[in-house]
């Protein structure tokens, strides 16, 4: 990642992962929701890994963007799916 | 509306108090203090190539023991909460893409968690991350159907016994020189070889073994009745 190209990029992600984070609130399914948190996470962990923070970067993508998201989708399936 | 009254107060008073606050932090270019240490002298003191492996398990390694510690209580009540309250969890066989994959992918991925302990003190990776790994490949194989977890006892006694050797591991130290979790106890080694760094390597196998196992267990106590 060229240094001119960086802060491009990290604006734009910034802005999607804020977006983002405000659909999950208001979106009407909790899966979308689950979904879009998923989403936020992963960005998060592209963003450590173009600050060079690539220890925080995997540790992101493992426990933000896969446990966490299981264990959202299996806490909904406990609670009885949308509401 | 109360309440959405009261979230908004609390969400301004936050919002000021890091308006007052984040410009009066100092960020400079240039590393002094602690970390000027940790990255001039910490690859000669500590034999760790990563010098982000080197701090927390090395320098900061009894507030690791915390961390694991902390990560303990929150797994077992998870776990204890949900044997409570067994509610049902509608399973419904998984589907084509997911049974195929789930016999695929988890021996590659468990491969990935092994490689990011092994090499904690080489490359990115640790303890930490290399369990969650190694537990998202036995939450593959939960999804699939195709196999169960080692029951919730013997994950638990898995466990147990990976958080008695962390504090054992603390101990030789004190034996041998009279210092809590010192990473000298075992020498140092050539920094960038896959032997080295003291302590770290085998601090990093116990905290993935740790990790893997509790993770495991919240898994299989959200997917299984009663923990199993």
């Amino acid at each position: 990642m060229s240094d001119a190209l960086f802060p491009v990029v990290a604006i734009t992600m910034g802005i999607m992962m804020l977006a983002a984070g405000i659909a999950a609130l208001y979106v009407r399914r909790l899966l979308s929701a689950i979904i879009i948190v998923a989403f936020v996470s992963l960005s998060a962990s592209v963003l450590f890994l173009l600050m060079d923070a690539t220890d925080v970067a995997v540790t992101e993508a493992a426990v933000g963007a896969v446990v966490s998201t299981m264990i959202f989708l299996w806490g909904r399936g406990k609670i009885g799916g949308d509401r | 509306m109360i309440r959405s009254i009261f979230g908004l107060i609390l969400v301004l008073v936050l919002g000021a108090i890091m308006v007052a606050v984040v410009p009066d932090i100092e960020y400079s270019e240039e590393i002094h203090g602690v970390g000027l240490h940790y990255t001039s002298q910490g690859m000669q003191e500590t034999g760790s190539a990563n010098l982000v492996t080197a701090v927390i398990v090395a320098y900061r390694g009894l507030d690791t023991l915390g961390e694991v510690v902390v990560l303990f209580c929150a797994s077992t009540s998870v776990v204890l909460i949900l044997s409570l309250y067994p509610l049902s969890l509608k399973v419904s066989r998984p589907s084509f893409i997911v049974a195929q994959t789930s016999r695929l992918l988890p021996a590659p991925i468990l491969l990935l968690g092994l490689y990011l302990i092994a090499h904690s003190h080489l490359s990115p990776g640790g303890g930490f991350p290399g369990g969650a790994v190694i537990a998202s490949a036995f939450l593959l194989v939960m999804l699939g159907g195709t196999g169960v977890p080692g029951s919730s006892r013997n994950l638990a006694a898995v466990e147990s016994l990976a958080g008695l050797s962390f504090g054992l591991l603390g101990f030789w130290g004190v034996m041998k020189l009279g210092q809590f979790l010192n990473n000298l106890v075992l020498g140092t080694g050539t920094p960038g070889s896959l032997v080295s760094a003291g302590l770290i390597p085998l601090i990093s196998l116990v905290i993935g073994i740790k990790v893997a196992s509790e993770l495991s267990s919240v898994f299989a106590a959200f997917r299984y009745k009663g923990g199993h």
